[in-house]
């Protein structure tokens, strides 16, 4: 794979991951942002499964591979299992902020992540540290999603996004962290995702619904 | 009248016993199930052998001193070191002592108890905390010691938490004792850093070349920490909560093994270790405890509420032992080595003294309690009869904290006088300014003591009852009063031969710094060193039993003449209509205390209402008068009511911000990692 290549890939993963973010945002029905994560995941997993290649580094390759797995089947498959016995409106994601000023929130969002890794950026001139601030921008959209979305599994899906933003800064600044430790991250992750889910449940069966709200009640 | 002067004629219609007070005398009002008297007993017999062996580990230390004993395996960094000279030894003593008696106490008081395995737990474990503080030989291990010392006392006080005044005592304590625990803190990791050393025997010798500043910032800081532990004015306000909403086991040992602690602390840090100071030094030490002393007499002599008097009563003699130190300290500064001396010692002996007479105070309220669910002494009286014993302990306990001859604290509070009257009005300006102002502030105090512990003796225990609780009153059982009995036994042995306690003064004294000179002869004539003065308790005690012993020769006689006269006739005497003598005609503790409550009005500041109302046909006509009266600490409601009122009001505005959206808190978050992500780069 020549020089030029691995660039136009990466940068096309890259922003991959960004759009799909973006469209997250976008969209309120729970089911197409699922959707929608397994397509960042498989995003994700390009980034590492490219270096792989073009170092001949198999073991970077290997972990690309399974980042596929775990997130663009396995999360997307949890949440659709967690949404195929719900009611049409427990399926929307219910934003506190509505779409047109999420969307502007979003791309200034995208803009501070890039003023925020201008250091990042100037360490290395290699194509995928150039790509670093989608991770930035994807764990700051995350955040986003976590403080504008009442429902409890749309917290789960701004979770995931959150979390391929932190991979991602690590696969296109770092080349990869270890294998054993994303092996524990990813681990942590799905187990953080389970737990959720089993929330959620609780939360369904408490109080009728998932919404968030309902937990102020909770409070001393 | 009838010819009854004395005695009970009717059960009173009183009002009933209210459902609080730490009431342990009825089993489980509240259906939980009653501890298995097994785990009290076992409580108590652990407090009773940790007291014993601490007592004994004392009287090791005072005799040839626990040299420092280095682990380094038990605390992380410094690890732990324990040495204790004469003046740890001797407060070890006091602790153990009050702590044996309490164990044995607390297995009768607790026997109906509710409390769980860990309430029990705690006061072994108070106790053993305690003897830990003066065994401290390092700064590290005193202040974990310390602060062990103030959690045990914590969960011991919440044993009945179910009670909301409870809890809020226990709020105060914990934030007062911490604050407390803070400046303590400071103050001795500033002195360890100027001296560069961690063991208190090294300190010593290097404190001196430290810079007067640290110095100063040393003993300000730990002088505000263990005076909040002592009680003083104005730190004390935890206190009067918290000893009477103890159980009556913890209060006695708080009231008289743990304010001492902060006494150790003042005599162990600020001044063995300290050293001399400058004379602002001694000023402050004189004016908190001349404050403390003044303070608390008042109030204990205008509180109705048994436990609190006593409560109130452990400031004033912590203002005096206080006192005592600064007269001390100012006294060595001046080269008066001999006054200096005198002075010390009553500030020990008075430590013991309390010790003995309040835990027994304590000990003789809490079997009231037991037997009656009651403190309020508005409701008691007429105990005398019912519980004979627990009223001649308290009469023991009441006439030591009277400072009067023959009572415990007698002997300490003379040595006192002695030493602030007896200087020389020129040695200098301040003292001579000073002293005079100090012995009418002992004399104040100690007047209105006697009218403090008159009126909880006489309103409390002696005359008629005021309610049905106080009626039905039983004597407490052995456990309780065997104790009281062995510490009232103490409290007489202080009173009548203090020479006892000599051996291990003098160790003390030479141990506290050798600006001090040869202690007072204290044997059966007490002879001060230096000055023309001298008293003998012994002898005293001798004269008051002949002169006993004469009247009631005298009285047998008289009677013995007046069985041959005729046989008296009994009839009913002219009684303005009133009937007979009911309880309603005699002394309330309220109405004892408003005089002194008229003079010290703009001390106190009661809050007095006076409601009259009248017959319907006639303003002229009473129907009834209701008199209620309410007095708040004065120190609390100026300097710290604004301070909480401040920190609740900033607290509401951040309260605004934490609503329970769970959203909300996320984007707190987020906004702190970008804050932290800009900076970071």
């Amino acid at each position: 794979m020549s020089a030029h290549t691995y660039a136009t890939l990466v940068d096309l993963a890259a922003g991959a991951l960004l759009l799909s973010a973006v469209l997250v945002v976008w969209r309120r029905d729970l089911q197409a942002t699922a959707r929608l994560l397994a397509v960042q995941g498989a995003a994700l997993g390009a980034i590492p499964i490219l270096s792989g290649i073009r170092r001949g580094d198999v073991q970077l390759a290997v972990v690309g591979v399974a980042v596929v797995a775990l997130r663009a089947v396995v999360f997307p498959k949890l949440i659709a299992v967690r949404l195929r016995g719900e009611l049409a409106h427990e399926r929307e994601g219910a934003p506190l902020v509505n779409t047109t000023a999420s969307l502007l929130v979003t791309a200034t969002l995208v803009i501070v992540a890039y003023a925020l890794s201008r250091p990042l950026v100037r360490l290395d001139a290699s194509p995928a540290a150039r790509a670093a601030p989608v991770g930035y921008a994807l764990v700051l959209i995350g955040v986003f999603l976590l403080v504008t979305r009442r429902k409890a599994l749309s917290q789960v899906v701004a979770f995931l996004v959150l979390d391929n933003g932190i991979d991602a800064v690590a696969f296109l600044a770092t080349l990869g962290v270890p294998v054993v430790v994303e092996l524990g991250a990813s681990l942590d992750v799905l187990l953080a995702v389970v737990i959720l889910g089993v929330l959620a449940g609780r939360m369904h069966a408490k109080f009728g619904g998932t919404d968030l709200d309902e937990l102020r009640e909770l409070r001393e | 009248m009838t010819g009854v002067a004395h005695g009970d004629v009717a059960r009173p219609v009183g009002p009933a016993p209210p459902a609080d007070g730490d009431s342990p005398a009825t089993g489980a009002p509240d259906g939980r199930a009653e501890r298995a008297p097994g785990a009290v007993a076992i409580a108590g017999v652990t407090t009773t052998a940790l007291g014993a062996a601490g007592a004994a580990t004392g009287v090791v230390a005072v005799v040839r001193g626990i040299g420092p004993i280095h682990v380094g395996s038990l605390g992380p960094l410094a690890g732990v070191t324990l040495a204790a000279g004469a003046t740890g030894g001797a407060f070890m003593v006091v602790v153990g002592l009050v702590a044996a008696a309490a164990g044995v106490y607390g297995i009768g008081y607790g026997r109906h108890g509710r409390s769980s395995p860990l309430q029990l737990a705690a006061v072994p474990a108070f106790v053993a905390t305690m003897l830990l503080v003066p065994l401290a030989g390092s700064v590290s291990t005193f202040l974990a010691t310390w602060e062990l010392m103030a959690v045990a006392s914590l969960v011991a006080i919440l044993a009945d938490h179910d009670r909301p005044a409870v809890r809020d005592a226990a709020r105060w304590y914990a934030v007062m004792t911490h604050l407390g625990f803070a400046a303590v803190l400071v103050g001795l990791v500033v002195l360890a850093a100027s001296g560069r050393a961690d063991g208190l025997v090294a300190l010593t010798s290097r404190a001196a070349s430290a810079s007067s500043a640290s110095r100063d910032a040393v003993f300000v800081l730990t002088f505000v920490g263990f005076g909040a532990k002592a009680g003083l004015v104005p730190l004390h306000v935890w206190l009067p909560r918290a000893h009477p909403e103890a159980p009556s086991p913890v209060s006695a040992l708080m009231s008289a093994a743990m304010v001492a602690m902060g006494v150790y602390g003042i005599v162990r840090i600020d001044i063995e270790v300290l050293g001399p100071g400058p004379r602002w030094w001694a000023i402050v030490l004189v004016a908190t405890g001349a404050a403390s002393a003044l303070y608390g007499v008042l109030q204990s002599s205008v509180s109705t509420d048994l436990k609190r008097l006593l409560a109130y009563s452990t400031t004033e003699n912590m203002g005096l032992v206080t006192l005592a130190l600064g007269a001390a300290m100012l006294l060595a500064g001046y080269g008066e080595r001999s006054l200096a001396t005198i002075a010390l010692t009553a500030a020990l002996l008075h430590v013991v003294a309390h010790a003995a007479f309040k835990s027994l105070a304590f000990m003789a309220a809490g079997s009231v309690l037991f037997a009656t669910g009651l403190r309020d002494l508005d409701l008691l009286g007429g105990l005398a009869r019912r519980m004979p014993a627990t009223t001649g302990a308290f009469s023991v306990a009441a006439l030591g904290a009277a400072g009067l001859p023959l009572g415990a604290g007698f002997v300490s509070e003379w040595l006192l006088v002695q030493s602030l009257i007896h200087s020389r009005p020129s040695s200098g300006t301040l003292l001579a300014l000073v002293m005079p102002v100090a012995v009418g502030v002992v004399a104040l105090t100690t007047g209105l003591g006697v009218a403090a512990m008159t009126k909880a003796f006489g309103i409390g225990f002696l005359a008629r009852p005021r309610s049905t609780a106080a009626f039905d009153a039983r004597e407490s059982p052995a456990a309780m009063l065997a104790p009281m009995a062995v510490v009232a036994a103490a409290c007489t042995v202080l009173a009548v031969a203090p020479g006892v306690l000599a051996p291990g003064l003098r160790r003390v004294l030479l141990d506290t710094g050798s600006s001090f000179g040869a202690p007072p002869h204290l044997g059966l004539l007490l002879r001060l060193p230096g000055i023309a003065g001298s008293i003998s308790p012994g002898l005293i005690a001798v004269a008051v039993a002949v002169a006993a012993a004469a009247l009631a020769l005298v009285a047998a006689v008289a009677r013995a003449g007046r069985s041959r006269r005729p046989a008296d006739r009994r009839a009913a005497l002219w009684a303005g209509g009133g009937g007979p003598l009911t309880a309603r005609m005699q002394y309330t503790a309220t109405s004892f205390a408003e005089p002194l409550q008229r003079v010290f009005d703009d001390v106190l500041r009661p809050d007095v209402d006076v409601e009259v109302s009248h017959v319907e046909e006639s303003r002229y006509l009473v129907d009834r008068v209701r008199y209620r009266s309410r007095i708040v600490d004065v120190v609390e409601a100026r300097c710290y009511r604004p301070v909480l009122g401040a920190v609740a009001t900033w607290a509401s505005w951040v309260r605004r911000a934490h609503n329970g959206s769970v959203n909300r808190y996320l984007a707190f978050g987020a906004l702190a990692v970008i804050v932290v992500i800009a900076v970071a780069r």
